[in-house]
């Protein structure tokens, strides 16, 4: 019986461009409530392999149906109708069979399909999906291959091409000006004046990306405790020691409501002159500005208004978005290799046959000849024979595997008449994987 | 070894502008072919550069700074190898297309004034002389190295005040890092020429006593001397930012250029062995 043209895939799913989050959030799937689904999933009998993607901008099931319609119908009643009802409204869901279906997973992995474009923690959300599917053994041959052709897409996207290149938030557009002036964030002390919700956005990737020290100050002493309790390891000090917090400070991000400036030129040209000859930055994201703006005469300061971010993060999208082309390319190759590999399924027992008839003759041959044979020589003459059996092989089973498309099919058939392989061979034990 | 070295110096600039043009891809357009072909092309050039003075030497037994041509050629590899030891320590690109661009146009300034034939003279193969001329040459090139990283600075320095996110912008070393790549060269730079300083006045005091001294050649290189000397205490001392520090290194390797093409053929007979 020969396989399907295209590997037999089936997608359901809905993300932030679909479903608002309050729908997204009821179908969200985490640690064992994953689990479980994989199981019931797999209990049902017209899904043969399965696979769930669920981060807070997208759910995806991905089946290997063995019966289309009961798959689809287990998917939808299983993973969302069940937990979500309204998904059931025109527009919520998007269905994709087959290679739409992988090629749609492959662009999620590259970062495609995110709703920040090229965003990086996606493909780790995957691999982890991944690890899930496979202690559950929900993951099969097909799906496992196609999960690996997903990894493989995503690894080069972001090696081949600038898709994950520069920030697109302010905390990283941050970042990304102090990674131009100093050598790393591990050697820099950062003071966050004002304490809201803009600061804790700005010193979340500060943190995560290695800051030495966070030291924070507000007016209201509240809002600095509620900023600690966050950031347990931040400094706090008060909003009059602000100045001589600046002098030891390598980046300053300020972001208050204050209608007037909390950093003058005056100030910080006092607190630059006690300063080494380190160089500083300072970020202001209020608006109206916190930062007189004529600070940035002072020499070996760098004064940033939040305009300068907005433009850094237009610049860095940019250039992401020319970089889909590429990306896409990508996709396109990595689908291929995945077809590929399906197609080559087909001439596994063809392959088999052949090499176990090989084996056989060979085994045959040398039991034949071994009697005449110094004992000594047994091993060698074992190791010779395979290897000669190998080698003259290695060409063909390449060949057949790589075969493209239906009208080798009459290739396959040809071999088998070739060489008189026997129809009866089993078949099961072809390594689909 | 006179074809090869023909050809070396046909090859030499053609190989040094086949790497710059891979590093420019890698600075411009962050290619990433381009990347692992600029290393191998660059180590390619240097490999050939070495093979290149060490026939100069033998063929003519002498220090191979006897001519223009092969004083320019030795800055070129001076630089070359500096920046090959830049980019294998600090394990990044992204400074090499403005170093090999200026190893080429040394390079390629060295081709075009060789002459198939330099005099041999007696005082290259004294080695003291050699000794001057070589830790003089090894400044330079240091200096050299020394004001591009400073051009660099500069660069990205007034692409960060400006908040003008361009072709510097991203592309670069960060600014310390810059900073540390300019301070390091010019120290070496620095302490090679007052070595080249220091054997060259005992060596012309042999031979002229005390009328070296009101050499142009020589009052230029110690008005240098004190310019780098100035930046470098200036910086130690914390008086000094980066930006000043760089402009002051821009300057010296204009006094150098004045030095060596201006003094050295109207002003000077005493320094006009090259």
């Amino acid at each position: 019986m020969s396989l399907p043209a295209d590997p037999p895939l089936l997608l359901v799913g809905t993300d932030f461009r679909c479903s608002p989050i309050e729908i997204r959030e009821r179908v969200a799937f985490h640690g064992e409530d994953s689990e479980h689904a994989l199981v019931h999933l797999l209990a049902r009998p017209g899904i043969a392999e399965a696979y769930l993607l669920s981060t807070c901008n997208r759910t995806e099931v991905y089946v290997q149906p063995r019966d289309e319609d009961e798959a689809y119908r287990s998917v939808l009643d299983l993973i969302f109708l069940n937990r979500a009802p309204d998904l059931e409204k025109p527009g919520r869901l998007y269905v994709k069979r087959n290679s739409e279906a992988a090629r749609h997973l492959l662009g999620v992995a590259s970062g495609l399909e995110s709703m920040v474009l090229g965003e990086p923690e996606i493909l780790g959300q995957i691999k982890q999906s991944a690890a899930l599917a496979e202690t559950v053994g929900a993951s099969g041959p097909v799906v496992r291959r196609l999960l690996r052709s997903a990894f493989s897409a995503g690894a080069r996207s972001r090696q081949e091409t600038a898709i994950t290149a520069g920030a697109v938030s302010l905390g990283y557009a941050v970042v990304e000006l102090a990674r131009n002036i100093f050598s790393g964030l591990e050697e820099c002390r950062v003071l966050l004046v004002g304490a809201g919700e803009i600061a804790r956005s700005v010193a979340r990737p500060l943190v995560e990306r290695g800051a030495r020290e966070l030291v924070v100050t507000n007016r209201s002493i509240e809002r600095a405790q509620q900023f600690k309790e966050e950031f347990p390891l931040a400094e706090l000090v008060s909003f009059e020691q602000r100045l001589d917090a600046v002098r030891s400070a390598d980046v300053v991000v300020v972001s208050t409501s204050a209608d007037e400036p909390v950093l003058t030129r005056k100030q910080l040209k006092e607190a630059m002159k006690s300063r080494s000859t380190r160089p500083l930055l300072v970020v202001d994201l209020g608006v109206p500005r916190n930062v007189e703006p004529s600070a940035a005469k002072i020499d070996n300061l760098f004064l940033h208004a939040i305009d300068a971010l907005e433009h850094i993060i237009q610049r860095n999208l940019k250039r992401r978005r020319e970089e889909v082309p590429h990306v896409e390319e990508i996709v396109e190759q990595e689908l291929d290799h995945f077809r590929h590999w399906f197609h080559s399924l087909e001439a596994e027992p063809v392959v088999a046959s052949l090499q176990k008839q090989a084996e056989r003759i060979r085994q045959d041959e040398v039991a034949a000849v071994l009697s005449r044979f110094p004992a000594e020589t047994h091993a060698d003459l074992e190791r010779l024979t395979r290897s000669l059996v190998r080698k003259i092989l290695h060409h063909p089973s390449t060949r057949l595997r790589s075969r493209n498309g239906a009208q080798d099919l009459a290739h396959l058939e040809f071999v088998r008449e070739l060489f008189h392989l026997d129809d009866d061979e089993p078949s099961e034990g072809h390594d689909r994987s | 070894m006179s074809t090869f070295l023909d050809l070396a110096t046909l090859l030499l600039p053609l190989l040094y502008l086949g790497a710059a043009v891979a590093y420019g891809f890698v600075f411009f357009a962050a290619h990433p072919t381009a990347g692992r072909v600029a290393t191998p092309a660059l180590h390619g050039a240097v490999v050939l550069h070495l093979a290149y003075l060490v026939c100069l030497i033998l063929r003519h037994r002498q220090f191979p700074a006897a001519t223009v041509s092969q004083a320019l050629s030795i800055v070129a590899l001076a630089v070359a190898i500096v920046y090959v030891f830049v980019e294998w320590h600090g394990r990044e690109r992204s400074t090499g297309f403005w170093m090999v661009a200026l190893v080429f146009f040394f390079q390629l300034l060295s081709s075009v004034l060789v002459r198939p034939n330099p005099p041999d003279r007696q005082i290259f193969h004294d080695a003291l002389f050699s000794t001057h001329v070589s830790l003089a040459l090894l400044g330079y090139a240091a200096f050299v190295v020394g004001a591009a990283y400073a051009f660099l600075f500069l660069q990205l320095y007034r692409d960060l005040k400006a908040g003008r996110f361009s072709t510097f912008y991203g592309k670069l070393p960060p600014l310390e890092v810059l900073e540390r790549m300019m301070l390091g060269a010019l120290s070496i730079g620095f302490l090679a020429l007052t070595g080249a300083v220091i054997s060259g006045a005992l060596y012309a005091e042999q031979l002229y006593h005390n009328a070296w001294l009101r050499d142009p050649k020589i009052l230029v290189t110690l008005a240098t001397w004190v310019l780098y000397a100035s930046a470098l205490l200036l910086r130690r001392l914390r008086r000094w930012q980066g930006r000043q520090t760089a402009v002051a290194s821009l300057a010296g390797l204009c006094a150098i250029l004045f030095s060596l093409v201006a003094v050295n053929f109207f002003f000077t007979d005493f320094h006009g062995f090259l």
